[in-house]
């Protein structure tokens, strides 16, 4: 069986990308709704 | 309440359920033995594909429906789909290439999947930038209609472009005529990121067709 391979840190990358966009996203929503 | 609040409530509940989803997916859900932790990056890369698509599909109809019946609606909704499904493509053309690293040994290969997802991108920011270039309201809505229905045409070509062409990308595993070809715990996994995704996807469109609602008045006000 092989061995499980270390790649953790592409992981990591891939979900904080995720949330900095759509938390990025969801604030320039909010930002441009309050804007006068 | 408002549009707007309403918008701004379903997104704050997706976004914390997207957080439940990162708990589930990382925490929960077992590791893929021939990819590794790698493999998890499909509980996010999936679903933004499925909800860049979906922004894409909707507003390719109603583009569609825009150039029948004319009403502005139909504009507004195609200009916030758009807006929104540029964000999810983002996240899908970024956790793809991260994906793809590790296990194909390269960020990018030019195959179909890919570069139609690539031109999938270009027709979402090319939708916004005619919509910025033209002033004139109804002009601007014929042209970007047309831009948005080549954007529908181009969905069945994504999908299939799996089937059609030589390619390193997989074939869909949930998206296909027989069952998926998941274990449980995954499949409820990626079912679950699927339905998150979806109702952000509502969340910013309610919040952007909002956002133009009030730009629109603002205008009006101004003129």
């Amino acid at each position: 069986m092989p061995d499980v391979p270390h790649n953790g840190a592409y992981m990591v990358a891939a979900y904080i990308v995720t949330a900095v966009i759509l938390l990025g996203y969801a604030l320039s929503l909010y930002r441009r709704a309050k804007q006068p | 309440m408002s549009l707007v609040h309403k918008g701004r409530r379903i997104t704050l509940l997706g976004l914390v359920l997207l957080a439940g989803v990162y708990v589930r997916a990382l925490a929960f859900t077992p590791l893929e033995r021939f990819q590794g932790p790698a493999q998890k990056i499909f509980y996010l890369h999936v679903p933004a594909a499925w909800s860049a698509m979906l922004a894409m599909g909707l507003v390719g109809l109603c583009s569609i429906l825009y150039l029948i019946v004319k009403d502005l609606r139909f504009d507004r909704f195609a200009a916030a789909s758009a807006e929104v499904g540029t964000a999810f493509s983002l996240v899908m053309l970024t956790t793809g290439p991260i994906w793809a690293k590790p296990i194909w040994g390269t960020w990018w290969t030019w195959d179909a999947r890919l570069t139609l997802t690539l031109f999938l991108f270009f027709l979402f920011i090319g939708y916004l930038l005619l919509r910025g270039a033209v002033v004139e309201p109804g002009l601007r809505a014929r042209y970007s209609a047309v831009l948005g229905i080549c954007g529908l045409v181009l969905l069945p070509f994504i999908h299939l472009s799996v089937y059609l062409f030589r390619t390193l990308h997989p074939q869909p595993i949930v998206l296909k005529p027989s069952s998926p070809s998941l274990p449980g715990s995954m499949l409820v996994t990626l079912l679950v990121s699927f339905a998150v995704f979806t109702l952000l996807y509502v969340g910013f469109v309610t919040q952007r067709y909002a956002l133009a609602l009030q730009r629109e008045a603002q205008g009006r006000e101004h003129a």
